[in-house]
């Protein structure tokens, strides 16, 4: 039998072994190569250039390179753990190194090659598949799926370059360590020799300083997102010493005390055994399910906050601005075009408003004084103000951040220069939004319904009135904006253009245009549309990927599991005890890094919420993180307790 | 009393009335009193193993019964039987059975976690045992880093931890050494003399069975016959050898 017939004939009778370890390299791969083909989409290329998308694309990147590194380590791990005895078996019948090696070498090859082809191939479906239930859920057409050899070689490449390493160190260990040492390898304990509550307490200080440095780097706008990737591989480096060193720590408290201990005494040995593939695990599923949240988080709140700005910014579905000969439709044509008879108009107001445009003295800048009667203000704003002459009020169509604000504006407001040199005090100052976005249409002055009627004979000003309509259903309405927008522009097109003061900032088109909800909407989601598709899709895998890895971790050691219980049956455990054994080992495996990785996506979501005004501000994001958290750890719960019944009904049967 | 009764054990494997049937005990009647020490000794596959299994609970028998200080545990099942073993037996195992996660001293100290005692009661216990047994050396090595003769008078004293009935071990000096085997065996004789334990051994290795005070032979699924110790462990070691040649069976470990 020759040395390649020997090896053939092992990997048969341990198909299993292989073919964990090669389901493990694929997954990886498929992994990696799925965000790959995210990031080196050229659509997604040429956005990233200019736009927040490259820092979105940085934390998963970093969480991605971190899991790879540590599934195939972990993965070559568990395989070698195996394999090792059986390596020290044949070098006690006398196998050499060089064997031992060529052997080595040429398994990991043939399951590197292959889970390279397969997990490319799996990658390639389904993120072919993602791009479609994507595109077709959000309705975006813009980001479409290709290859290209970029993809293929940094997904490749990372991997070999990984898989080298972890190959490498067993090699050097397989041949350096004893042959009992290889042995045993099966029966050893993973405790790990650097232990220090010092060590723990500076993994935790650079966890901690991550996160706070992120929240300083993101509190300045100018450098705001540039140290992401610094910050995010602080965070798992932190998170990982201090994982690692506080669960040793733990262990070593709780041997202290006694009864604790004792009545824990399964479950902890157990941890304490499986120590090092444990942290990892659970390192890795603390990130994946951190990425998994925040993403979702932002993925929410950017689906959110694109109704929500339509919404904020066109408080009515349409608006426009009409003139005598501008935009100036009848009511019948108007209501042929926007009375739909499945979408009709709800509310419609009219409101005249006169404006003044004043050149400032020096500078090339235009002051325009829009005037409204106090009547067409109560109607618009549905309040009661009542306005003597010579009285007047401000209003700011916006919402003003600060409370102080609106005093500071009414202060610096000088009024204009009317005929007969009047003095017209200041009743308030009022700012909410009620007008849509329209040019120069920022603030009003409210002046009593006499005075309004008495305007155009003091100062030379224009009048126009504001159309604001409401239909039944805005986000029907995009066909009845196209339509009125056409046939304004075919009615301005008709008479004479007007070249005056008003058109010096702004064209005509702008000055007329038809401020809607719905086109507002439409402008936002494909703006956001692509963070929006890359912040699902990586929510998406790394979703899978917790779920894949906790499976994998919990079923690929089975057999040990089995053996481990058959011996505790042996003298005398109960299926009651042997399931709340495996309870609690499931219950800390499931729920640690839930939790842990929850906190984390919390505070990053809270550093990260500092550019755009802070958590304080958007309260909605906390809202939206803790319906994503909750559903997370609902999906979460419902896999815990699959997970279990089936850990239940293989190892005890019932 | 006897602390052990088995009555008509029959035991058959795979289908009863179908032709693949193996009948591994056909009938056998067998009794203990309070602090004997015996050994059960046969030819592979003469049944001695199954025959400690129906006896101490692990299998079933097909029909017959067993009674273990009053009660019938061949009608126990599940938690019950589990919880009675864990209470009422103490079991050796010729692959020690001792968890890798563990170390010496936990698990000596498994079946009275399990009872949930006490932890100074147990460290007491453990502390008892451990001198008795010459272990105390290694109470807080893992079970890998000791030896074979070592770990096994661990699963001895793991045995005895939550004070027995009876103690059954099956061929316990199995995958030891002949020094590791006499350690192992004068351990069982403290145990019966100075515990007052009943002890139930199976084995094939003569050298161990001429530790107990009665041998009974059994061959294809039947008691065959008995020995008693009368002189010294020199002679009862030539009469087992010379039964067991009788029996057919040839005598290993010498």
């Amino acid at each position: 039998m020759t040395f390649k017939q020997i090896v053939w004939k092992m990997a048969k009778v341990h198909y299993k072994k292989y073919i964990f370890y090669f389901l493990c390299n694929s997954l990886a791969v498929m992994f990696f190569f799925m965000f790959m083909t995210v990031y080196f989409n050229d659509q997604i290329v040429q956005v990233k250039e200019s736009e927040s998308i490259k820092y979105l694309l940085t934390v998963p990147g970093v969480a991605l390179v971190v899991f790879t590194v540590f599934f195939i380590g972990y993965a070559h791990s568990v395989f070698m753990k195996r394999r090792r005895n059986e390596f020290g078996l044949f070098m006690t019948i006398g196998m050499s190194g060089r064997d031992i090696s060529k052997l080595l070498l040429l398994e990991n090859g043939v399951i590197a090659f292959f889970s390279i082809i397969s997990g490319i191939l799996a990658g390639t479906i389904f993120s072919r598949l993602f791009f479609l239930l994507l595109m077709n859920s959000v309705g975006l057409q813009a980001v479409p799926f290709h290859l290209n050899s970029e993809m293929f070689m940094y997904s490749i490449i990372i991997f070999l370059i990984v898989f080298t390493i972890a190959v490498g160190q067993s090699l050097f260990l397989t041949l350096r360590q004893n042959v009992i040492h290889s042995l045993k390898s099966d029966k050893v304990t993973e405790s790990i020799k650097l232990k220090s509550p010092l060590i723990g307490g500076l993994g935790l200080a650079i966890l901690i300083g991550s996160i706070v440095g992120l929240y300083y780097t993101y509190s300045d706008p100018a450098i705001s997102g540039d140290y992401l990737l610094l910050w995010a591989m602080a965070t798992f480096m932190g998170l990982y010493i201090s994982l690692h060193q506080f669960t040793s720590f733990f262990i070593a408290f709780a041997k202290k005390n006694k009864p604790f201990y004792y009545r824990r005494l399964l479950f902890l040995a157990n941890l304490d055994y499986k120590f090092k593939q444990l942290t990892s695990i659970l390192m890795l599923v603390t990130a994946m399910i951190m990425v998994t949240i925040l993403y979702s988080t932002i993925t929410l709140f950017t689906y959110m906050l694109t109704e929500k700005e339509a919404i904020d910014s066109n408080p009515y579905d349409m608006a426009y601005i009409q003139t005598e000969n501008k935009n100036n439709l009848n009511s019948e044509e108007l209501y042929s075009i926007v009375d739909q008879k499945e979408n009709p108009i709800n509310e419609r107001l009219l409101i005249p408003i006169y404006s003044y445009y004043e050149k400032h003295p020096y500078q090339d800048w235009i002051n325009v004084y829009n005037f409204m009667s106090v009547d067409h203000f109560n109607q618009l704003t549905s309040s009661q103000m009542e306005l003597e002459d010579k009285e007047f009020l401000y209003y700011i169509n916006d919402e003003l951040e600060n409370e102080g604000d609106e005093g500071d504006q009414g202060i610096s407001f000088s009024f204009p220069n009317i005929k007969g040199e009047e003095t017209y005090t200041l009743k308030e100052t009022i700012a909410e939004r009620n007008i849509n976005n329209l040019p120069d249409l920022y603030d009003f002055i409210i002046v009593s319904n006499s005075e309004f009627e008495q305007l155009n004979n003091k100062i030379d000003g224009f009048e126009s009135n504001l159309h604001l309509i409401n239909v039944a259903n805005w986000k029907q309405s995009s066909n009845t904006v196209e339509e009125l927008t056409g046939s304004f522009k075919n009615y301005n097109e008709k008479t004479p253009p007007n070249a005056d003061i008003r058109t010096e900032h702004y064209s005509e088109e702008q000055l007329f245009q038809v401020a809607s909800k719905v086109q507002s909407y439409d402008r936002n989601k494909s703006s956001n549309g692509i963070s929006f598709f890359v912040t699902t899709f990586l929510s998406i895998i790394f979703f899978l990927g917790s779920f894949f890895l906790l499976y994998i971790n919990l079923f690929s050691d089975i057999d040990k599991e089995k053996d481990r219980i058959k011996k505790l049956n042996n003298i005398g455990i109960t299926t009651k005890e042997v399931k709340k054994m495996i309870s609690r080992e499931i219950t800390t495996l499931f729920f640690m890094p839930t939790i842990l990785g929850t906190a984390i996506a919390l505070l990053y979501i809270i550093a990260m919420a500092t550019d755009i005004g802070g958590v304080m501000k958007n309260p909605e994001i906390i809202l939206h993180f803790f319906i994503v958290a909750g559903i997370y750890h609902c999906i979460q719960v419902g896999f815990y307790l699959y997970a279990r019944k089936k850990m239940f009904s293989y190892l005890t049967g019932v | 009393m006897a602390v052990l009764d088995a009555r008509n054990i029959v035991k058959i494997y795979g289908d009863s009335s179908g032709e693949a049937a193996t009948t591994a005990l056909d009938g056998v009647s067998f009794s203990m009193n309070k602090g004997e020490f015996v050994a059960i000794m046969g030819p592979s596959g003469s049944g001695k193993t199954t025959l400690l299994n129906v006896m101490s609970g692990i299998d079933s028998p097909t029909s017959g019964e067993v009674t273990i200080e009053g009660q019938k545990i061949s009608k126990m099942t599940g938690n019950k039987l589990a919880l009675f073993r864990r209470k009422q037996l103490g079991f050796v195992f010729q692959e020690f059975n001792l968890l890798n996660s563990l170390n010496v001293q936990e698990n000596m100290m498994l079946p009275m976690i399990l009872e949930k005692k006490k932890a100074a009661e147990m460290e007491d216990k453990v502390q008892d045992l451990a001198s008795l047994f010459g272990i105390e050396s290694i109470l807080n090595k893992y079970p890998y880093h000791t030896s074979g003769g070592q770990q096994q008078r661990t699963a001895v004293s793991r045995a005895l931890v939550n004070e027995p009935s009876i103690i059954f071990a099956d061929e316990p000096t199995g995958n030891l050494d002949s020094k590791s085997s006499t350690v192992i065996m004068e351990c069982f004789e403290k145990i019966v003399h100075e515990l007052s334990t009943t002890v139930l051994i199976v084995t094939h290795d003569v050298f161990a069975a001429s530790y107990c005070e009665k041998v009974v032979f059994i061959k294809d699924g039947l008691i065959d016959s008995y020995i008693v110790k009368k002189g010294s462990r020199k002679e009862f070691l030539n009469q087992i050898m010379d039964n067991l040649a009788v029996l057919g069976g040839r005598p290993h470990d010498l």
